[in-house]
């Protein structure tokens, strides 16, 4: 699949590999086989897939949590060595283990301040993005206490503090509340209007229908899909009984039609 | 404008280490051992003469026990002084007869503090405590959001590792500070050598715990990080008296054992490896423990070997600093 790729996006993947070495005798696994992608500036990116489809790695690749086998990554304009546009990026990830004997207002606050934002402001932008996500009167209490989804708003607060070009949410609703959903919508679209980028990685293919501008389908390491959802829903898979177009595309989509 | 995010990190990381050692059982019972040391060393008095000694010359005294003591013309004859002073704890109902002169007393107290239990049972507590630190900061989950900020990854291990020296740092001063103004309030006698043991500690434990950092870089296991830190101090200790022993011994066996290569081997072995036993010379030598007790090995015998005390911590120091580069190189390279 070919895809047009500019310098001037949120995000550019040219060609990316990943393969990891496991176990004793160093087998080889391929978790990203050639993606080529490209988020653009004001954009909702949804990244779909099953399971080890390789989108969390597609991410880590993008944060420098992972390095990439082959191929070449663009950040904010920037390749991959300038660390400082990470400054600007928020990140939520998918089953966040923050330390347990911090409470909510140092963990913002100091994620902020790892982030380059000075004292002054953080302050204000903890304060808040804690009232925002419902967590103010929490704030300092050791998240040891939190639940999963006082766990992720906190997650989604710490993202946002650095008030970020390019906000990366790896399943982020997960055990969220109907309120805190609410909230991620919100921020999704504000994120949006105001220029910024986002891409949302999920399995929620609801969410990813309401929110997301365009979406990549990603398959054993592959990319079998880029385009709108209209364009996913109407990829020419008939649907199954009981199910909508934009389901059934995706679920013959994971199966591997249209490889 | 923003701050830098280096400096920030760097700060926010030492800070947060000083946050996860209070979360730990451990840090109150080691505020708890500081404090009763310093309540010990607070209900002290002492009664006798202040010194036996004239100038810088040996004390020239007997043990209140000596038969020579009993005969009391003779005693004056001799012109010689008897040690008949007295040591007590809490406030008097511990009593310990002295043997030598108050200064004395006192500065073997305050060895023991300094050698048994600050650069021993503390060092010991300390490494096994900090030992799971990193591997608890560097656990998948954690740590990807950390990674995912701009300063680079070296700070993040440097942040830590600093942090934990800082805190190790807290303690010896909380420790050594207090019962040195303790002991000094209540006795008068105020041993500025007895702050030298801060440092050497710290060194002591800096290198080690660079050991640590590296296990939990390579296995990020906190079984690991405990047991491999005390089992490695234990060999190094091993290989470092062991290699005195074998060079000094004057014993038949150790003599029918000594053969070049296996002196190289030892050698070897002794170089590569940090020296704690060195570093307890050194801390003991520091606080002049050689009034109280006797060398573990001949200087002079040591010296013909090749022992260089400078060169002993000066490779000791190596050593831990190489290990903190690999583990820094190490955790750059990581996927997580």
């Amino acid at each position: 699949m070919e895809v047009r790729l500019s310098a001037r996006a949120a995000a550019v993947f040219e060609k990316v590999s990943k393969v990891y070495r496991v176990g004793w005798n160093s087998r080889r696994v391929v978790a990203l086989d050639e993606v080529s992608l490209a988020i653009g500036w004001g954009e909702v990116f949804g990244l779909i897939g099953p399971n080890r489809a390789g989108k969390t790695t597609l991410m880590k690749v993008l944060l420098s949590i992972c390095r990439p086998t082959g191929g070449r990554v663009m950040r904010l304009e920037y390749p991959l060595s300038e660390r400082a546009t990470l400054a600007r990026i928020g990140y939520v990830h998918e089953n966040p283990a923050f330390p347990q004997y911090l409470n909510a207002w140092q963990l913002v606050e100091g994620y902020g301040r790892m982030s380059g934002v000075p004292r002054r402001v953080v302050r204000d932008r903890t304060e808040e993005l804690l009232h925002r996500v419902g967590l103010s009167d929490r704030a300092h209490e050791t998240i040891a206490h939190f639940s999963k989804g006082m766990l992720q708003r906190v997650a989604l607060a710490q993202a946002l503090v650095n008030d970020p070009r390019l906000l990366v949410l790896d399943e982020p609703a997960e055990g969220m509340d109907l309120p805190a959903r609410r909230l991620l919508d919100d921020v999704i679209r504000e994120r949006r209007t105001a220029g910024h980028s986002v891409i949302l990685v999920s399995h929620a293919l609801p969410d990813v229908k309401r929110l997301c501008d365009r979406v990549a389908v990603l398959r054993g390491g592959r990319v079998a899909f880029t385009g709108t959802t209209t364009e996913l829903a109407g990829a020419g898979f008939p649907p199954q009984p009981g199910e909508d177009q934009l389901e059934s595309a995706v679920e013959a989509l994971y199966a591997g039609a249209g490889a | 404008m923003k701050d830098s995010p280096m400096l920030a990190t760097f700060a926010w990381l030492v800070r947060d280490t000083f946050r996860q050692a209070r979360a730990h059982a451990i840090f109150y019972v080691l505020m708890a051992i500081s404090i009763v040391s310093i309540a010990v060393c607070a209900t002290i008095s002492i009664e006798g003469p202040a010194t036996l000694a004239v100038g810088s010359e040996n004390p020239d005294f007997l043990p209140r026990n000596d038969v020579d003591v009993q005969d009391p013309d003779k005693l004056e004859q001799s012109g010689v002084m008897v040690a008949d002073g007295r040591l007590t704890l809490a406030f008097g109902a511990i009593e310990v007869p002295l043997a030598r002169d108050t200064g004395s007393a006192i500065h073997f107290l305050e060895l023991l503090l300094a050698g048994g239990v600050a650069d021993t049972l503390g060092l010991m507590l300390a490494l096994i405590w900090t030992a799971g630190f990193l591997p608890t900061f560097l656990d998948g989950r954690a740590i990807s959001v950390l990674l995912a900020k701009p300063a680079p990854r070296w700070v993040l291990i440097l942040g830590k590792y600093v942090g934990v020296l800082a805190f190790v740092l807290f303690y010896a001063l909380v420790f050594v500070v207090g019962t040195w103004a303790a002991i000094g309030l209540r006795t008068g006698f105020w041993d500025p050598t007895y702050l030298l043991s801060i440092p050497l500690l710290l060194l002591h434990f800096s290198i080690f715990f660079g050991f640590s950092v590296l296990l939990a870089v390579c296995t990020r296991s906190t079984v690991v990080c405990v047991f491999g830190s005390l089992l490695f101090w234990c060999v190094a200790w091993s290989v470092n008296f062991g290699r005195h022993l074998f060079f000094t011994s004057t014993d038949m066996a150790a003599e029918s054992l000594r053969s070049p290569l296996l002196g190289s081997v030892v050698d070897f072995g002794y170089w590569i490896l940090p020296k704690p036993a060195d570093l307890g010379m050194l801390l003991f030598d520091s606080l002049g423990a050689h009034d109280h007790f006797g060398a573990a090995f001949d200087p002079t015998a040591l010296a013909v070997h090749g022992f260089s005390m400078t060169l002993s911590v000066l490779s000791s120091l190596t050593f831990g600093l190489v290990v903190l580069w690999i583990s820094v190189r190490t955790f750059a390279k990581t996927d997580y």
